[in-house]
């Protein structure tokens, strides 16, 4: 049971850690087209 | 049955609208496609967490932990969710351009067939991608079948030709009446499925006596079956053993971010940032989702230790919250997931309907056609198609939630390397293309029915090598095809070459001003 839900947890964690360093990118980038606007997680 | 019946009258009026409104947004051929590459964080995260919950995930997962055990989290629950979170690499690429493709196989001519007028692998891809989610709207149409006669007690045979009132309903204001209707389902699932855990919990006397139960339960599946092994409920790899749960999860994984589904809603919200976004959040909400129907059908197994024979495990949920749970909380439960078969549905028939028409159709025969035209054909395609999918389902021919594993399955080998490697490699060209989905798809088919226990590996494997051979023994990529996913400003060659692609097929109408930003 706990390898089972370690197991969703971690791809969660995965999941999430990844879109961040997209994220990251997104602003590294600095193209106002694809979203970059100072802040790692503003969208608007 | 009284509750179930106002709870779903109250559900179809919200349907209907939802549908009205969204009828007065829906303009062009971009917007019905796509939503108009405009989409906003919220209505994505709900359209793409409704999407993502099927009858397969609130219907045949539960079915799953209960005859198989906890080993159904790994195979599916975390199997979607790696694979959800390897969607935004593939958004990260293909939102970039400033006129995004409008459908997955539009991409794929915009990558490997910009040049050509008429594009055979823009209609290889749309046979393909309908063949696949004609199979997978027939899964929705199952489970809707199996839920809607628990309520009503109509019989299946007729209950599930309820499903094609709820498609007309829905599909007639294209992407964002999907989107819109996909929100409010989104909600209805989680508060459904969480009000039912909570039952659950209760009746069993939370997790402590599930696990107990788990651990030393031998009842059979199904009443008169073959008793189970004590704790294999526990065991991480259940009743499937190592190879068939490494299938069943890399299926489920590698084949969700390049299943063109996941690929299309990409290409809706508004900038890549809000692509990425989408997905996080989305994985977010689903914890309230999947965290419930991980409790719902392991605790069934305290609550039914049997299924009653001549009953399949895709009918736990039913029958747990029609017994045990109080009626208003059932009928919303069971309201909740005829709405994650018809949001799913809804959304699959789109994609379907789309590369039928606008891939296959209009791309050989070159036809050029007016918005309208364009998407009363479209309308009429989705019924059409629907009503196709709910014939196949009079004798359903799988669990619901294998079928997905084995569509997933056939899209990743078919799908997979064309996506990342036309994103991420400039190199990768036409001749790898063809080589790629057309090896990938046949030997995917020809593993499964030689009964491989890894039919994926095998086909990405074979894939890989044929794509490899295709590619350096063929010119590179011209930059036309790779520029817009690999550059902030491309050259007016390429602007140029993707603008024809656009408007070879219908004639775009002139797109208000200032339209509204939904969402």
């Amino acid at each position: 049971m706990v390898i089972a839900m370690m197991t969703w947890v971690g791809t969660m964690v995965f999941s999430l850690l990844l879109g961040t360093l997209l994220c990251y990118k997104v602003e590294k980038s600095g193209v106002k087209r694809w979203g970059a606007n100072g802040k790692l997680f503003k969208y608007k | 049955m009284v509750w179930y019946v106002t709870v779903f009258c109250f559900y179809i009026i919200f349907l209907i609208w939802a549908n009205v409104k969204s009828l007065k947004t829906a303009e062009s051929v971009d917007d019905y496609t796509t939503g108009g590459h405009r989409m906003g964080l919220l209505l994505g995260i709900g359209t793409t967490a409704a999407t993502w919950v099927s009858v397969a995930s609130v219907v045949g997962v539960p079915g799953y932990l209960y005859s198989s055990g906890v080993a159904a989290v790994i195979g599916w629950v975390a199997g979607w969710c790696f694979g959800g979170g390897l969607i935004p690499i593939v958004a990260y690429k293909i939102r970039r351009p400033e006129k995004p493709a409008r459908t997955f196989p539009e991409y794929i001519r915009h990558r490997f067939e910009p040049f050509q007028k008429k594009s055979t692998l823009q209609a290889i891809v749309g046979i393909l991608m309908f063949i696949g989610y004609l199979l997978l709207v027939n899964i929705q149409v199952t489970g809707f079948g199996i839920v809607f006669s628990s309520i009503t007690g109509i019989d299946y045979k007729l209950a599930i030709f309820g499903f094609l009132l709820f498609i007309l309903i829905t599909s007639v204001g294209g992407f964002w009446s999907v989107a819109a209707t996909d929100t409010l389902n989104t909600i209805l699932i989680t508060v459904g499925v969480l009000l039912a855990s909570g039952v659950i919990w209760s009746l069993t006397g939370g997790l402590g006596n599930i696990v107990e139960t788990l651990a030393t339960t031998t009842a059979p599946t199904i009443e008169g079956g073959p008793p189970l092994e004590e704790g294999i409920l526990l065991s991480p790899l259940g009743t499937f053993g190592l190879g068939a749960l490494f299938s069943i999860f890399i299926s489920n994984s590698l084949g969700t971010p390049s299943s063109p589904h996941w690929v299309t809603r990409m290409l809706a919200p508004k900038n890549v940032k809000v692509a990425i976004m989408q997905v996080m959040g989305t994985i977010l909400v689903l914890i309230f989702i999947m965290g419930p129907l991980i409790i719902i059908g392991l605790g069934a197994k305290v609550l039914i230790p049997s299924i009653p024979a001549g009953k399949t495990t895709d009918y736990i949920i039913p029958l747990v919250i029609q017994e045990f749970t109080p009626p208003i909380i059932g009928g919303i439960t069971l309201v909740a997931i005829c709405a994650a078969a018809i949001s799913t549905a809804n959304s699959m028939l789109l994609h379907c309907a789309t590369s039928l028409y606008y891939d296959v159709y209009l791309n050989i025969s070159s036809k050029r056609i007016s918005d309208r035209k364009f998407k009363n054909w479209l309308r009429l395609s989705i019924f059409a198609i629907a009503a196709v999918a709910v014939v196949l389902a009079i004798k359903p021919p799988w669990f619901l939630a294998m079928g997905f594993v084995y569509i997933y399955g056939g899209f990743g080998a078919a799908f997979f390397l064309v996506v990342i490697l036309g994103l991420y490699w400039k190199r990768m060209n036409r001749a790898g293309a063809y080589a790629g989905i057309t090896i990938g798809a046949v030997v995917y088919v020809v593993a499964k029915a030689m009964g491989y226990t890894v039919p994926f590996v095998i086909a990405v494997a074979a894939s890989l090598i044929g794509v490899l051979i295709a590619v350096y023994s063929t010119k590179k990529a011209p930059l036309e095809a790779y520029e817009p996913y690999f550059k902030a400003e491309i050259s007016d060659a390429t602007r140029r070459v993707l603008n024809d692609v656009r408007n070879s097929s219908h004639e775009e109408s002139q797109v208000k001003a200032g339209q509204s930003k939904i969402g």
